[in-house]
């Protein structure tokens, strides 16, 4: 039996830096980058704020036809898969046993969009490549094919909880020795102006209250939250098991002792008190550790007004009130499909760091009585971590994570 | 248009997909399998060729063509159809 799967590697991009360096930099120092987004396609009579992604550097081993053949979303994956990749050492792993889960569906909106847009009144001009790259496995066809990776490769989807969904199939798949290594990737959710209305309308994402004052918009747990605010990011994490990291003299981030994922029975997407917190008790029952233990929580904190109320909730009967908790998606937004995994990173890298990074806009928490992490930075050495997603469709999903110490 | 000018836009059709061949000097006996350019690669070079001629080539006379001039000849072939 294999021990407890680890982190080896991982590689992240989002508005606030490329690069675990720059992302845990702008992380602790409280950096944002929301504003009107720009990017073509984000909008149409219409101002949506959202935190997006400057100019990518990309590694020379990615050639520019592939740069020129791949979607948005593709290429935010082919760069933090090759971080990952190169940090993990993968090149000294045969390539039969390295798999690649990639979590989202529906990722390349905005791209389809535009192609649609594009090619309206001239279809029978249609780029043969379309035939391709319509579908979100298409992710798995070009990282596969830069790196490659010749173990199972496929997509999970469980809208904001795809990017956890990733890691804990990542995890399945070295548990039950179907590979040694699997890289989960959170991949980037490229909204159309077409989703940003609908998330909207459904009173999901923010309203245009702060439409003069983006910085303002993205407030987790503070009582003048009104909806998430969609920020583009894209992470990957290396796993495997202990003894294959040991083979090649890696010293793992943290282990992953344990997760839980509960549907609430319902297609909505108003949160569930009950299904959150049976995933918790999951995660904590897994870990065979007591609740007391956990001594920092990354919480979905959306900005969700219903769905931050229930998760502190949840957290609360599950006897987690001891620990510290900031909100990541308050400095780069949420990332939808890529959440579950950025965050993780985000966990883990504070956990290197012995440092908490602050919430932006955390002026009024909805409940005080909490150890937040509000204006600044904190030191603190986190060793058992819990991080939260929760998705449309009713999923909730925790995982519980302890710091590796060296031997 | 002639058949210099067809291979020319051909050419830039294939840098267009084919980046890394921005200083390849084409010449009408020039493969596209040879520059580097797979299947999709190549129905993509054609499909921008056609839509820059404004002519729509049924994808199965795209096979005969063994080079890019005989690429430009079967445009060319076409465009006087028209």
């Amino acid at each position: 039996m294999l021990s407890k799967p680890v982190i080896t590697g991982m590689g992240v991009i989002a508005a606030i830096g490329q690069g675990k360096a720059a992302f845990i930099t702008g992380l602790l120092e409280g950096k944002h980058a929301f504003g009107v987004m720009q990017r073509p396609g984000r909008q149409r009579d219409s101002a949506y704020i959202g935190a997006e992604i400057g100019k990518i550097t990309f590694s020379p081993a990615i050639t520019k036809q592939t740069l020129h053949a791949s979607s948005f979303s593709s290429q935010a994956a082919l760069v933090v898969v090759q971080e990952a990749w190169d940090e993990a050492r993968l090149f000294d792993v045969d390539p039969m046993r390295i798999g690649l889960i990639v979590g989202g569906s529906n990722i390349q909106q905005r791209e389809l969009v535009q192609v649609h847009e594009g090619y309206r009144d001239r279809c029978a001009f249609l780029r043969p490549t379309y035939g391709l790259s319509f579908m979100d496995s298409d992710v798995c066809g070009f990282c596969t094919a830069q790196f490659g990776i010749r173990g199972p490769s496929y997509t999970v989807g469980g809208a904001s909880a795809s990017g956890q969904l990733a890691i804990v199939q990542a995890a399945q798949a070295v548990l039950t020795n179907q590979v040694d290594v699997c890289i989960a990737l959170g991949a980037l959710m490229d909204l159309s102006h077409w989703e940003c209305r609908g998330l909207r309308a459904l009173g999901a994402m923010g309203s245009d209250r702060y439409e003069s004052e983006p910085a303002l918009a993205c407030r987790p747990f503070d009582r003048d939250h009104d909806g998430f605010i969609f920020g583009e990011c894209c992470g990957a994490v290396v796993v495997e098991s202990m003894e294959s990291s040991k083979r090649r003299g890696l010293e793992p981030y943290a282990a992953l002792r344990g997760w839980g994922i509960v549907m609430d029975g319902n297609r909505n997407p108003d949160p569930s008190l009950e299904g959150e917190t049976q995933a918790i008790q999951k995660a904590l029952a897994a870990s065979g550790l007591p609740p007391a233990q956990i001594d920092y929580v990354n919480p979905h904190g959306t900005g969700s007004i219903a769905g931050d109320r229930v998760e502190l909730d949840a957290l609360r009967a599950c006897q987690l009130t001891g620990a510290y908790v900031n909100a990541t998606k308050s400095l780069i937004g949420h990332g939808l499909s890529a959440a579950g995994t950025v965050e993780v990173i985000a966990t883990l890298l504070q956990m290197q760091a012995g440092r908490l990074h602050p919430s932006r806009n955390l002026e009024n928490p909805i409940d005080s009585t909490w150890n937040w992490v509000s204006d600044r930075s904190v030191d603190y050495p986190i060793e058992n971590a819990l991080t939260l997603s929760m998705g449309f469709g009713g999923i909730n999903t925790a995982m519980y994570w302890q710091r590796h110490h060296q031997a | 248009m002639n058949k210099m000018k067809l291979i020319e836009l051909i050419a830039r059709h294939t840098r267009e997909v084919l980046p890394e061949l921005e200083a390849h000097q084409f010449i009408p006996s020039d493969q596209l399998v040879d520059l580097g350019a797979n299947s999709v690669d190549r129905a993509e070079i054609a499909m921008l060729v056609q839509e820059s001629l404004g002519l729509s080539v049924p994808r199965v006379q795209l096979f005969g063509p063994k080079n890019i001039g005989e690429l430009a000849d079967l445009f060319l072939e076409k465009l006087d159809a028209v």
